[in-house]
Order: structure tokens, then C-alpha cells, then sequence
């Protein structure tokens, strides 16, 4: 079936079976691999992405329940130079980062966060990460990261 | 201290930015045209004598290209180390649920399956082991190899440490505990499952992308078991998404399979593992029980330690025989003892199988020593810290297995840093005044509890094997510096530790230098990275290696500058001479090439020669030590059993930091291990089928069960490591477990001494009945 959506602020139309994940669109169909899968059975959060402003985990939706929705992606969270935006680069700067394939589920919900609620303390950024497993990191300084870019956008607004 | 430029400075991991981006590309994520998809068949029953494998049916399904057993392997595919027991592909026996029997490779996963499904195999079921304690029984189904030497064939090894008779001062102490422990195994749970891509090349070899830890191991596995000159087989590290241990020889196994395939169809062949097959098919952390003796005098001196355990290998030995040497090792705890016996034996079970995990041996053995010396100190009514202080590991004095520490020895000064950091002294006398006699009819009686554990850990292997590590470094035509190491970073951040390494000795900045990916073609064999050797073993080869280079362009800066080299100096990057005009940097390489010098080096460190007499007992482990102390607050909820650890701190004793952000990050992430372990990680085999097959059922951490962590760092140097660094990953984690069953009996007076503290063992004390099936286990290895 044709499915019509926005893909990281563009319109894309894709032929594909109904019966596959959001995730597998995403990765096999546009190769967007950012988008990792951890599980498959929505428990990890290595999927997530942004759909219509909301965290969902991409290994839950069916492709075709994407369509005429706005999705945003690990590739579409980009500073205005097409490089890191100030999450991304706040995630460096903190030693956030280990394995690195949890992170843009991390930065996914992040920046889901931030969207609804722009200063949230640092037990809000926690129950926002719930759903995103990390082995590596014990969390600290992602919740670092997230919690320093809120700071700055405060202060820049 | 001297003053460093880099080292111990904040700095930016050299590949994070492709991982925030989302560019960095995992084995799952690559492709290739032609690729195929590749799967296995894999045993349903834990213990079997395979009666007939006929895979030609498979090669008829459409998509099919190629199908592969033990046949296809040089000896059948034999390999594993220290004990040559396992199969890349199952040769006439399966010995665990999800054993690897056949392997597929079609042109779409669909194809795979139906391959899979369509290979006739038919499985002569055996009696098996299930309990651990039963394995050496004279009637035992045997599960591991035949023993020419009369052991048992179930019998895998036993570890001693020997010093005077423990028991004889037992009986004639006045204050003395006997108690048992348990541990369940934990798995690794990496969140990327496992996967490999083969690639044949045109010249007859093949190259594996494996996330593996050690490509050396993995590379001469290949080249043995493919039959294959070592030139022909390529090894490359891609990103690894997490491994603590996890990521050896089930990727190994995955490799030679898709390897295998790749060289019989011509083509790209990749497989990947599903959370389902991850669960079953991986290697866990083993499995103990564990039995001790202490004795003290009433004025709280410790006087002797018996150690016992028992450690379940499952069907293969993979590192168990390393790993209960380790435990051996560190049983007694980081104390002072007059006498102390420590026998650890490892068996074969069928109950999946055990390898490496972060800790390796120490984590399962210091939940049980620190909960025992923690029994202890109530029992001679000292404070636990007080208790530890007394007793522990200082400078000067003799471990137990005779090892004189001459230097780098921090314990003291960690328990001190935890017990101010924490508050301690105050919180647990508000604590304790409550009653501490369970009420568990009361509900909403939430108790707070303060515990704390004491660690040591040996740096690198050790006496388990030759202690060496390599690296390379050399100047580009762009003047960029290329550097390599043998070892491999699966997340750890040693490839920025090294990075800060090389620029800290030529004195130019990170950025210029560029750390490839592991290769074996390009870098040079330097061991297993394990251990958490790789700071100190593979930052002093790099430390060698830039020292190497340095000295040469020194000679091409003096000759630039017409000077000695002892009137050089350095301003940032540039030379400055006498004359006190600043050379750029990039002058002094051209010179270098002018005056036709190598511009490149190679530097190797082997670590101080130690010895362990295995009959004895005794010697010297470990060139060194990592010590810490962590302390645990929790509440209980005394009627749900619910334990929310609300506080920690950890202070460890690493010699010396080199990459900040990365070793906060290791401390932090060991400390969620250990949480997790304490508290939540199960796995239950029931007759040999796992019964948690994903993340709804094996539950680990998430960043709501874990607290905000206070950790710091005390910097005992030790003059072999690279400015004093010893280690760090594997420490991390622990000692956290005891901290918090600590806690939890200061919160609710009771011990739980079998791990995890579920709720019903915080609430109940003991396990509920739970029936399992087979169920969940034998649909997780359909699932594609
Ligand atoms: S892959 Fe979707 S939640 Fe784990
Ligand atoms: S960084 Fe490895 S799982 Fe989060």
C-alpha cells in the first residue's frame, strides 16, 4: 500500500506491505538506521521517535498508522549548520555517550521532553527516560546533558 | 603530580558524534548488495544426541544458497580456550537449549526461516543436569568432555588459596559465623543483540565485521576452524553496542557460521540475532553457591575465612575455569587474616552456559564476603565501616595468598571518602534507633537502611595468562596522526584514553590524531581485551609508541633549530629553541621528512613478570589492585517488599584518571549493573529452559531504579601504569550489590542472602513456588 507522510520535515510517499512496523519502514525502506531496534516488543526504547510530538516506540506502530502524520527522526534532530544540535552536543560534552545504541532513543526523549515541558527537574527528566533502557551509562550524565540543554533553551528564549 | 595537558582533562569521546548523530553504523545496519540473511536451527531440548541431520531438504526451498553443519568445519569447528570443549555448529551432541545445529543462508530472513524449518533433525533426548549440586554425582548424565586424567567428566576445575588452617581457628573462635550464599546468573543484556557480516573476497579469504571484544581470538578461531592461513582472514571491529563481558565466543561462533556461508555461496552474508535469540542462545554470568566461614576476636579482629563454592559452568566451559580463578582470588575480601582457605569448583551443567561478565568472578563472590564481614561487624557490635577500617588491606601489609602491597593502595582512604560523602555516621545512627524487628503485616511502613561493601580487584589478567599489549602510530602526509591498538573499545571509551595518551607524550592536540577501528589486519595482536586491561596494558604501549615518535621528531627539531635536545621546549604544539622563536609543529614533520626519518613507531608493553602456584594455593595474582567502597541508602517498603535505592556513593581508588567523562561514565553504569543484579535481574532455568526471553521478563535498570550517584575518585598511583592508572569498568560494579543488601538489612533486620532481592525474598524471606514451561523459551527461537 501507498503510504503518505512527513519523514524529518518532508512530504514522502512510500509503496510498502501493511503489515510492518514504523521501524522497519524507517530502516529498510527510507535507511534510516539511526533508529535502532532493541526488542521489538516495546520495551526499550532504542525505536523511539517523534510522531505528530509525541515519544512513541517505532517497533509498536504499524507502518500504515503513519500515514498523514509528522515524523521525526534521530537524522531530522539537527542544528541549524546540519551538524549536532545543542542536545547532541551537550550528550558529548557530558560523557553521556558510551555504546552510543541507545542514544538517539535518549536524544529522541529528550527532545520529546522538552517540547512539553521546557524546564523539567531532574526527577521529570528521569520518569521521561522510563522507557529507554541504557546498560551502559547508569543514566547520570544523559540526565545531565538533557537537563543543561533545557538550562541554555530557557536561557535563550 | 606533574601537570598534564590532556590527561585527567575533560575531553570529547573521539566517537561520540557519529552515535548522537545516529550515523554510526552498527552491524544491523549495514548492507550490502547481494547480501544474504542468515539464521540457525537450534536445539528445543537441553540435552541431546542428534540421530540424523539432513539439510538437503533446506536447500531446495526457494532463496535457499547455502546450508552448513559441523561438516563444513575443520574439525568439526573444535575451538574454546583454556578448554577446547564447544562447536561452532553442534557435532553429535546438544548440551543447552539454543544450540547452534545448522546454518542457513538465504536471500531474505523469510527464506532463512523456511530453510531452517525445512532441515530434517531428528534429537535423541538425554537425562540431564539441572542443579549444580548434582553434577559430580557418580550417576550424572555426562555433560562435559571425557576426562582422561579419572576426574569426573561434569568436573571442569577447582581453584584454591591456601594460608594456615582457617577451620582449626574457627572452632576455637569466640565470635564466629558460618552462613550460605547463592547467585543466580545475570544476563549481560547489551542493547544491541548480537550480529555479524561476512564478506568473501576475491582472493579466497574472507572478512568478518564482528562485535566482538577480542578480533585475535575471533581471527585465529576463524583461520583454525575454516581451515584458512591467518592472511586470508580480516577481522574488523565495527561500533559495538555493548558487551560487559558478553560479546566473545558467541560471536565467534556467529562468525565462523556466517564466514563459513559466505565462502561456500560466493556472497555478503549477515546475521542478526532477535532479543529472543539473544536471551536464549547467549552465555550468562555464572551461577554460585557459596559457603563461609569467619572468625573474629571479641575486639573485632578478623582471624580466619573459609570459602567454598560452587560454580555452574552450564554446558560449555568458555572462561569458567578463568572466571572461578578470579573468584578464588577475591573470595576473602580486601582483609587482613591469619589463615584462609578458599576452594572454588566449576561443573558442567545443562542449564545454558556461562562465560565472561563484568566482574568476572568477583562480582559473584563480593555479594557473598561483604554481606558475611558485614554479619560479622554486628556480631562483634562494631560499626561496618569501623569494622572494615580495622581489618582492611593497607600499605605494607601481606594478602592472604602471600602478596607483600609495596604501593598503591587506597582502601582506607575510599571507606573514609564514603562515609563523609554519604553521611554516614549520622544517617545510620538514625536508622538503627528504630526497632529493627520486621512487622511485615504493617503496611505503608516504608524503613530506610544504610549499607556499605569494600572492594579490591585485580588490574588485567594477571596470572591467568601473558600480560602484553601493542600499538601504533604514525604521522600522515596531511600531518594527521593515525594511531591503532590491539585492543578494542566496545563502548568503554579506551579508544579516546589512548587518543588523550598519544597527544599527552607528542604534545599536539587530539583532534589531529585519529584512532581507527580494531583490524587485524592493521593493528597488532596485544591479548583479549578483558579484564579491563586496556587502560593499563594498551596505554602504556601507546604511551611507548608516541614516546617512540616523539624522540624523533625531538632529534628533527633540534637539528631544525641547530640546538641540543635538552634546550628544546615546548609551547603548545610548536617547538621553541634557543632562539626562542616558536616552529610550528607541522615545520618539524617537514623536517623530519627532509632529514629522511621513519615518521612513524611502534611501541609494546609487557606487564612485570608475577606467578600463581596453582597446586599451592599461593603467590602473587595481580601486579596490582583497584580498591573501593560504596555505600547504599534504601527504603523498603515493608509491605510490598519494594526497595527503592534513594542514595549512593562510590569512591574508588583507579591510581589515576585519564578520561574523565569516561571513567564517571564507567562508575555510573557498573553502579546501575550492580543495582540491577541486586535487585531485579533473575534468569530461572527450568529444566534447562530460560524462562525470561526478553526485556518484560528480564527486567534491568531503567533511570527511575537508579539514583543520583555521588562518586569520586581517590588516586593511588601505581608506578607500572600509564601516570599511575590502573582500572576502572569492571570495579565499577562490584561491590554494589552487597551496599544495598547491606542496606536492606539495616532497614528491615532482615539478611537476604540469595540474590536478587526480589520482593518476596525482602518480603517473605524465601522464593515463591513458580512452576515454568518450556514455553516462552521454545517460541522465543521461532520468533524471526
Ligand atoms: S525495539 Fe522498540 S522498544 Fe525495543
Ligand atoms: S550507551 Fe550503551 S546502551 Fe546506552
Amino acid at each position: 500500500m501507498l503510504i503518505e507522510f512527513t519523514l524529518n520535515r518532508k512530504r514522502v510517499a512510500v509503496e510498502a506491505p501493511p503489515d510492518i512496523t514504523l521501524l522497519t519502514l524507517l530502516r529498510d525502506y527510507f535507511n534510516l538506521t539511526g533508529t535502532k531496534e532493541g526488542c521489538s516488543v516495546g520495551e526499550c526504547g532504542a525505536c523511539a521517535v517523534i510522531m505528530d510530538g509525541r515519544l512513541v516506540n517505532s517497533c509498536l506502530v504499524l507502518a500504515p498508522q503513519a500515514a498523514g502524520s509528522e515524523v521525526i527522526t534521530i537524522e531530522g534532530i539537527r542544528g541549524p549548520d546540519g551538524g549536532p544540535n545543542d542536545m547532541q552536543e551537550n550528550f558529548i560534552t557530558y560523557g553521556a555517550v558510551q555504546c552510543g545504541i541507545c542514544i538517539p532513543g535518549m536524544i529522541m526523549a529528550g527532545e520529546a521532553l522538552l517540547m512539553h515541558n521546557p524546564n523539567p527537574t531532574r526527577a521529570e527528566i528521569r520518569t521521561a527516560l522510563a522507557g529507554n533502557l541504557c546498560r551502559c551509562t547508569g543514566y547520570q550524565q544523559i540526565v545531565d546533558a538533557i537537563e543543561a540543554t533545557a538550562r541554555s533553551r530557557e536561557g535563550n528564549r | 603530580m606533574p601537570e598534564y595537558q590532556y590527561i585527567g582533562k575533560p575531553a570529547r569521546r573521539v566517537d561520540a558524534l557519529e552515535k548522537v548523530l545516529g550515523t554510526a553504523k552498527y552491524i544491523a545496519d549495514r548492507k550490502l548488495p547481494g547480501m544474504l540473511h542468515a539464521r540457525c536451527l537450534r536445539s528445543e531440548v537441553p540435552h541431546a544426541r542428534i540421530v540424523k541431520l539432513d539439510v538437503t531438504p533446506a536447500l531446495a526451498v526457494p532463496g535457499v544458497r547455502g546450508v552448513i553443519t559441523s561438516e563444513d568445519f575443520f574439525e568439526h569447528g573444535l575451538y574454546g580456550f583454556p578448554v577446547k570443549d564447544k562447536y561452532m555448529l553442534a557435532y553429535q551432541k546438544v548440551r543447552y537449549v539454543g544450540e547452534a545445529i545448522a546454518a542457513v543462508a538465504a536471500d531474505t530472513p523469510e527464506a532463512a526461516l523456511a530453510g531452517v524449518q525445512a532441515i530434517i533433525c531428528e534429537l535423541e533426548p538425554l537425562p540431564g543436569v539441572f542443579d549444580m549440586e548434582h553434577a559430580l554425582d557418580a550417576d550424572a548424565p555426562q555433560v562435559g568432555p571425557d576426562r582422561p586424567d579419572g576426574e569426573h567428566p561434569n568436573f571442569l576445575d577447582k581453584l584454591i588459596v591456601r594460608k594456615g588452617d582457617p577451620l582449626a581457628v574457627w572452632e576455637q573462635s569466640p565470635i564466629k559465623l558460618e552462613e550460605r550464599y547463592t547467585v543466580g546468573p545475570q544476563e549481560h543484556a547489551y542493547i544491541e543483540p548480537e550480529g555479524v557480516l561476512a564478506v568473501p573476497t576475491p582472493e579466497g579469504g574472507v572478512v568478518v565485521y564482528a562485535p566482538n571484544q577480542s578480533p585475535f581470538i575471533n581471527h585465529g578461531n576463524l583461520a583454525l576452524v575454516l581451515n584458512l592461513p591467518h592472511n586470508l582472514v580480516r577481522v574488523i571491529q565495527p561500533p559495538v553496542g555493548g558487551s560487559f563481558g558478553g560479546k566473545d565466543d558467541i560471536i565467534y561462533e556467529s562468525s565462523a557460521q556466517v564466514a563459513r556461508l559466505a565462502l561456500i555461496t560466493g556472497k555478503p552474508v549477515r546475521m542478526v540475532f532477535s532479543r529472543e535469540e539473544s536471551l536464549i542462545v547467549s552465555y550468562k554470568r555464572d551461577a554460585m553457591r557459596m559457603h563461609i566461614w569467619l572468625a573474629a576476636d571479641p575486639d573485632g579482629t578478623l582471624r580466619a575465612c573459609k570459602f567454598d563454592g560452587l560454580l555452574d559452568s552450564g554446558a560449555y566451559a568458555s572462561e569458567s575455569s578463568f572466571t572461578a580463578w578470579r573468584a578464588s582470588i577475591h573470595a576473602m575480601g580486601a582483609y587482613r587474616y591469619d589463615a584462609c582457605h578458599v576452594d572454588i569448583t566449576a561443573v558442567y551443567t545443562n542449564n545454558g552456559y556461562c562465560g565472561a561478565f563484568r566482574g568476572f568472578g568477583n562480582t559473584e563472590v563480593c555479594m557473598a564476603i561483604e554481606q558475611a564481614i558485614d554479619e560479622m561487624a554486628y556480631k562483634v557490635g562494631m560499626d561496618p565501616i569501623d569494622f572494615r577500617l580495622k581489618n582492611c588491606l593497607r600499605l605494607g601489609d601481606e594478602t592472604v595468598h602471600g602478596q607483600r602491597l609495596t604501593e598503591s593502595v587506597g582502601l582506607a582512604e575510599c571507606l573514609m571518602a564514603v562515609r563523609r560523602l554519604s553521611d554516614w555516621d549520622r544517617k545510620r545512627a538514625e536508622y538503627t534507633r528504630r526497632d529493627v524487628a520486621c512487622n511485615v503485616s504493617t503496611t505503608n511502613d516504608i524503613r530506610r537502611g544504610i549499607g556499605v561493601a569494600a572492594l579490591y580487584h585485580g588490574t588485567s589478567l594477571g596470572a591467568e595468562g601473558q600480560d602484553y599489549a601493542n600499538a601504533t602510530i604514525a604521522i600522515e602526509q596531511d600531518n594527521s596522526i593515525d594511531i591503532t591498538s590491539g585492543l578494542t573499545d566496545y563502548g568503554t571509551g579506551s579508544r579516546t584514553v589512548f587518543t588523550l595518551i598519544a597527544a599527552e607524550e607528542l604534545g599536539v592536540r587530539p583532534e589531529r590524531i585519529h584512532m581507527q577501528r580494531p583490524d587485524t589486519d592493521t593493528a597488532i595482536e596485544s591479548g583479549p581485551t578483558v579484564a579491563s586491561r586496556s587502560t593499563m596494558l594498551g596505554g602504556n604501549a601507546m604511551r611507548i609508541a608516541a614516546m617512540n615518535l616523539r624522540q624523533t621528531l625531538d632529534y628533527a627539531a633540534a637539528d631544525l633549530l641547530g640546538c641540543e635536545l635538552h634546550q628544546l621546549i615546548r609551547h603548545g604544539e610548536a617547538y621553541v629553541g634557543p632562539a626562542e622563536e616558536p616552529v610550528p609543529w607541522e615545520r618539524v614533520v617537514a623536517h623530519a621528512r627532509e632529514m629522511g626519518l621513519a615518521l612513524s613507531a611502534h611501541g609494546k608493553w609487557t606487564a612485570p613478570r608475577i606467578n600463581w602456584d596453582h597446586h599451592a594455593g599461593r603467590g602473587t595474582p595481580y601486579m596490582a589492585y583497584h580498591f573501593a567502597a560504596q555505600v547504599a541508602e534504601v527504603e523498603v517498603d515493608m509491605g510490598t517488599g519494594n526497595v527503592q535505592v534513594i542514595g549512593f556513593w562510590a569512591a574508588h581508588d583507579l591510581g589515576k584518571m585519564i578520561f574523565p567523562q569516561g571513567a564517571y561514565g564507567q562508575l555510573y553504569g557498573g553502579i546501575a549493573q550492580g543495582l540491577g543484579y541486586a535487585l531485579m535481574e533473575q534468569i530461572t532455568f527450568v529444566n534447562g529452559y530460560i524462562q525470561e526471553t526478553n526485556f518484560e521478563s528480564y527486567l534491568i535498570p531503567t533511570a527511575v531504579d537508579v539514583p543520583e550517584i555521588v562518586g569520586t575518585f581517590i588516586e593511588a598511583p601505581f608506578s607500572h601504569g600509564p601516570y599511575g592508572a590502573k582500572n576502572i569498568a569492571e570495579p565499577a560494579m562490584v561491590p554494589t550489590a552487597p551496599a544495598i543488601l547491606n542496606a536492606i538489612y539495616h532497614a528491615t533486620g532482615r539478611r537476604v542472602r540469595d540474590l536478587p532481592a526480589n520482593l518476596e525474598r525482602v518480603l517473605l524471606g524465601h522464593d515463591l513456588a513458580k512452576g515454568g514451561s518450556p514455553r516462552a523459551c521454545k517460541l522465543g527461537l521461532h520468533i524471526a
